[in-house]
């Protein structure tokens, strides 16, 4: 049987193909596994480079699963007995340090509800879509999203790790990034605190839920961009940054406290008031405008 | 007794009260008084932020680990939360480090309360030569920066510019503070900005186990 040249070449062409595909994929693995958790348990991951994408589960158990990209590292599991904890760990197996591409591990975990997570990375974005409850996240570069739920408590420390909260109601939320800058999107509840040290911080939304909303930076600056249902009492102060402000505000009609002996600042309510907003800078800028 | 030989013994004075003459002097001297009265309020604080800032669970875990591989708690063996099914080997053991940057992380804070010395009112020129000594490291922060370098050089400019801008923070918030000392938002500022230098310490602390 005769073969013609130009299905002979589309036959080695597609063998080539085949076998490049399978070479770059070849240090790649990916594992799934479903690990029982009881109620108000706590999991716990730990890794340095890759991903961390978190999202509600079913009750009962937390499906894990993660693609690792090369075989100088693995990923530990372990459970207590009482399927009251469990930890996650990137683990590299070589003395020698692997490249920053080897060491990656990407992971896709389903959080069951009213179990509480905790996720420390080294550069791994770390992404929350979805999920309730309490959620301890730290990472000194990675990108950290939270976004889309409903009562969840966020704690968060970054170094450098910038950080974007979005669409999360009746939230609990506890920042302290150094470097990294801050945004919250339509973010509200009884606690909104973000302490930065140079990053900026930037939130829009109304404030609601008769929430204490705390912000306080060193050198970065401070945006509050308000609608004018926002119901707040308002007060800002900065020591050596300026201030700015476009949204209206009444002036109280008495105060306790005297005006500040240094700095800057100024203070006021919109509608009843009903949600406590604080900004505080030394250096930055603190701007409050009114969403258009 | 003047401040010079006050300020020798103000650790001691914080933590126990001051003799007759210790006292004495106290009595007299409005800026020794102001920072006692500092550092207290300081000290008071941060034992309120202790329940409130329990180390990363990373740090529990990462000993738990330690110890696992020392063979100190043997596999299978209840442990603190329960009962750990499996653990990987690893040949290189970083125990006595890990230990020593989990406590050192605590105790480098206690270190840098007890040594906190508001400024009195400078001038501009005084301030602005102030805040470029609070740009430089310590020690301390050198040593951790060294310690970051050695684990991952691609992280060191990240620490060593938050710890350079925690040391601004706190060298501006201090003037405040030593401006206004009724001032409570410059009180808080102050803790904040040790926080922020904490949280890096803690951070960096938490990297270096295994």
């Amino acid at each position: 049987m005769r073969i013609s040249q130009t299905r002979l070449r589309a036959v080695v062409l597609g063998v080539s193909a085949t076998l490049g595909v399978c070479q770059a994929f070849a240090g790649e693995t990916h594992k799934e596994s479903r690990m029982e958790i009881a109620p108000g348990g706590t999991l716990t991951v730990t890794t340095g480079g890759g991903s961390v994408n978190l999202k509600q589960g079913a009750v009962g158990a937390a499906v894990v699963a993660y693609t690792t990209h090369s075989d100088k590292v693995e990923v530990d599991r372990t459970s207590t007995a009482d399927h009251r904890r469990i930890e996650i760990r990137t683990h590299v197996l070589t003395e020698q340090k692997p490249a920053a591409d080897e060491s990656k591990v990407d992971y896709e975990i389903s959080i069951p509800p009213g179990v509480s997570v905790t996720v420390s990375t080294v550069s791994a974005p770390i992404t929350a879509d979805g999920v309730s409850g309490e959620m301890n996240l730290s990472s000194e570069s990675g990108q950290v999203t939270v976004r889309n739920a409903n009562r969840s408590h966020v704690i968060m420390q970054g170094v450098a790790a910038p950080v974007s909260l979005t669409n999360l109601s009746a939230a609990r939320i506890d920042i302290m990034a150094n470097s990294g800058a801050v945004q919250l999107t339509n973010v509200w509840g009884p606690k909104i605190h973000v302490a930065t040290s140079s990053g900026n911080i930037s939130y829009q939304g109304d404030c609601s839920g008769v929430g204490s909303y705390w912000f306080s930076t060193h050198s970065g600056n401070i945006d509050l961009a308000l609608p004018e249902t926002a119901s707040v009492d308002l007060a800002a102060r900065t020591y050596n940054g300026t201030l700015e402000n476009d949204f209206p505000l009444q002036k109280k009609s008495h105060t306790s406290s005297s005006p500040p002996k240094q700095g800057s600042s100024f203070a006021g309510t919109s509608h009843s008031g009903a949600s406590a907003v604080e900004l505080q800078s030394i250096n930055g800028k603190i701007r409050v405008k009114k969403q258009q | 007794m003047n401040c010079q030989q006050f300020q020798e013994v103000l650790p001691y004075i914080i933590e126990h009260g001051g003799n007759e003459e210790e006292e004495g002097h106290l009595r007299t001297c409005p800026a020794c008084a102001e920072l006692v009265r500092d550092l207290k309020y300081i000290a008071d604080q941060a034992k309120l932020m202790l329940p409130m800032y329990d180390p990363n669970p990373r740090v529990w875990s990462g000993i738990e680990h330690a110890l696992h591989r020392e063979g100190l708690i043997q596999e299978g063996r209840t442990s603190r939360q329960g009962h750990i099914t499996t653990f990987a080997t690893q040949a290189r053991s970083w125990t006595p480090l890990g230990w020593g940057m989990a406590l050192a992380s605590l105790v480098v804070f206690t270190v840098v309360l007890i040594n906190y010395r508001p400024q009195l009112p400078k001038t501009e020129l005084a301030a602005q030569n102030s805040t470029a000594t609070a740009n430089q490291l310590n020690s301390e922060d050198q040593r951790l920066i060294s310690q970051v370098a050695q684990q991952s050089p691609e992280a060191q400019p990240a620490y060593e510019a938050g710890l350079r801008e925690a040391n601004a923070y706190i060298e501006d918030a201090q003037q405040a503070v030593t401006r206004d000392p009724d001032d409570e938002q410059a009180h808080e500022q102050l803790l904040q900005a040790y926080q922020q230098k904490e949280t890096l310490y803690q951070m960096a602390a938490v990297r270096s186990l295994p």
